[in-house]
């Protein structure tokens, strides 16, 4: 059979992202701003002034992610684009520039939600997940558990009601001091304290159900420091270590109960969040007595990146499942 | 106006009444530290409005858009973001289109945002998460001082 080589453009937030996918599997390249020379391309400095980030970046982006995958742009047989959920005016680049793309190539386009992208990172890395599959998706803006039949079909189990899980911890590491990002911040600092000194609420584990809330985890640690700080006896270390583990937890359990109501042997995770060393190992510590497995993807495809987008488009190319030139961009999610 | 709240319960309650005195294309800021109620007062007032989906934290998507039958609620939240994010995002726009525009920290918006609008401030009695709260409304513009009355006589 053909090889087939799919680019994926990914401009939901803040990151404009390229990438060559080859087959579904292998990452050919894998381009986020950040990691490009455009500082060169500049002469040395952007322009702070310069608006529109990712008007940019994006010709630059995909140029790098077709020389680093060592391909021409003839040589791709689809392009496919985040068009949801995101915002407009970030996903209309990527989405406008893809379509620019595909017109001029003759190619088709496709589709790609940006959190089935963020599932779909398991599975470019892992060859052996049985379906179906609890997925846990963990981010600055998302917290879900799903029950994923197979590739296209999900069932939303519960989420968040109010923060999303790494917006807890960027909001808890900015409000004890431990810098930015929050996630390795937190984590850092727990490794030097204990959890379990300092007690902190497990916000709806005792409910039996996959609703989650991590606002008022949030606001009891930020009370709990300032409770120490007047009684002169801040644990800082023990603090982060008692947050972190109180929302992992919840995360850990809740998702293992899936796994358990649903009859289920894998758990996946993925966004930001899953990039947490604690979270990965209680998973994997817990899931083991109860014969489940655990996945997550490797450390660099758990943020936001478009290998995932151009991943999860392969098997949209298979069955020909091609978006229209009409193709919208979507602030919210409309369906999983 | 100013009004003492004991809890995430009444706080929902007064977004719901600032949800009477709301219209199509009012712009509402939404300030006080982390922790201290915007995003529950944000929810109170889309649920005031009839929505009934969730209402959870912008401040990683930067924007949430809650679709209504007769309007849309765009809540914002900028705690991230420099002034300059707010012209590289485009956010701008979204301000110029339709909708009830709800912005949390709209301090980085300084300069950018309009001048008129209902400003919300919500602060901590003596520092602490575990006390009441003090919520003051106040009408920058004259036809946010209408809505104050409004909201006065529904208090």
């Amino acid at each position: 059979m053909k090889d087939i080589y799919i680019l994926g453009i990914e401009t939901s937030c803040d990151e404009t992202a390229a990438s060559v996918v080859k087959n579904g599997r292998q990452i050919l390249s894998n381009v986020i701003n950040s990691q490009v020379k455009i500082h060169a391309q500049f002469g040395g400095v952007v322009p702070e002034v310069a608006s529109r980030k990712h008007i940019e970046n994006i010709a630059l982006v995909v140029d790098q992610a077709f020389s680093d995958a060592g391909l021409e742009y003839a040589d791709i047989d689809a392009i496919a684009v985040t068009n949801e959920p995101g915002l407009i005016g970030a996903l209309l680049v990527g989405l406008s520039f893809a379509k620019g793309l595909a017109w001029a190539l003759e190619r088709p386009l496709l589709a790609v939600n940006h959190l089935h992208g963020h599932i779909y990172a398991n599975i470019l890395e892992h060859e052996d997940i049985e379906f179906p599959a609890v997925c846990l998706v963990v981010s600055g803006g998302h917290t879900n558990l799903l029950l994923m039949e197979d590739i296209n079909n999900y069932q939303v189990l519960g989420a968040s009601r109010d923060d999303a899980a790494g917006e807890a911890f960027d909001k808890v590491a900015r409000f004890l001091g431990l810098g930015y990002p929050g996630g390795p911040a937190i984590q850092k600092a727990a490794q030097k304290g204990q959890a379990g000194k300092i007690k902190l609420p497990r916000v709806f584990l005792d409910r039996h159900d996959y609703e989650f809330s991590f606002s008022g985890l949030k606001t009891a640690t930020m009370n709990m420091k300032k409770k120490m700080e007047q009684a002169g006896e801040l644990q800082l270390w023990d603090l982060a270590a008692e947050f972190q583990q109180a929302l992992i937890e919840v995360l850990v359990e809740k998702s293992l109960q899936a796994a358990r109501q649903y009859e289920v042997k894998s758990v996946l995770m993925a966004g930001g969040v899953a990039a947490n060393q604690q979270l990965r190992s209680l998973m994997e510590e817990r899931a083991q007595s109860q014969n489940i497995k655990v996945f997550y993807p490797s450390l660099g495809l758990c943020t936001d990146n478009a290998a995932m987008i151009a991943g999860r488009a392969y098997h949209d190319y298979i069955r020909k499942s091609y978006a229209p030139w009409s193709l919208n961009a979507y602030p919210s999610l409309s369906s999983w | 106006m100013e009004l003492l709240i004991y809890n995430e319960y009444e706080m929902e309650r007064l977004g719901e009444k600032l949800a009477q005195v709301l219209e199509d294309n009012d712009l509402v800021y939404l300030r006080g530290e982390l922790g201290a109620g915007k995003t529950t007062l944000v929810r109170g007032i889309a649920q005031g409005k009839g929505y009934r989906g969730r209402v959870t934290s912008p401040t990683f998507t930067l924007m949430n858009v809650y679709l209504l039958e007769q309007m849309q609620i765009n809540h914002f939240d900028f705690y991230r973001l420099d002034p300059h994010d707010i012209y590289d995002l485009g956010l701008e726009d979204y301000l110029e289109r339709k909708g009830l525009s709800l912005i949390e920290w709209p301090q980085a918006g300084a300069g950018i945002l309009p001048a008129e609008a209902l400003v919300i401030d919500i602060s901590l009695v003596e520092d602490d998460y575990e006390r009441e709260r003090k919520v003051k409304i106040k009408a920058q513009g004259s036809q946010y001082q209408e809505k104050i009355k409004e909201l006065q006589s529904l208090c």
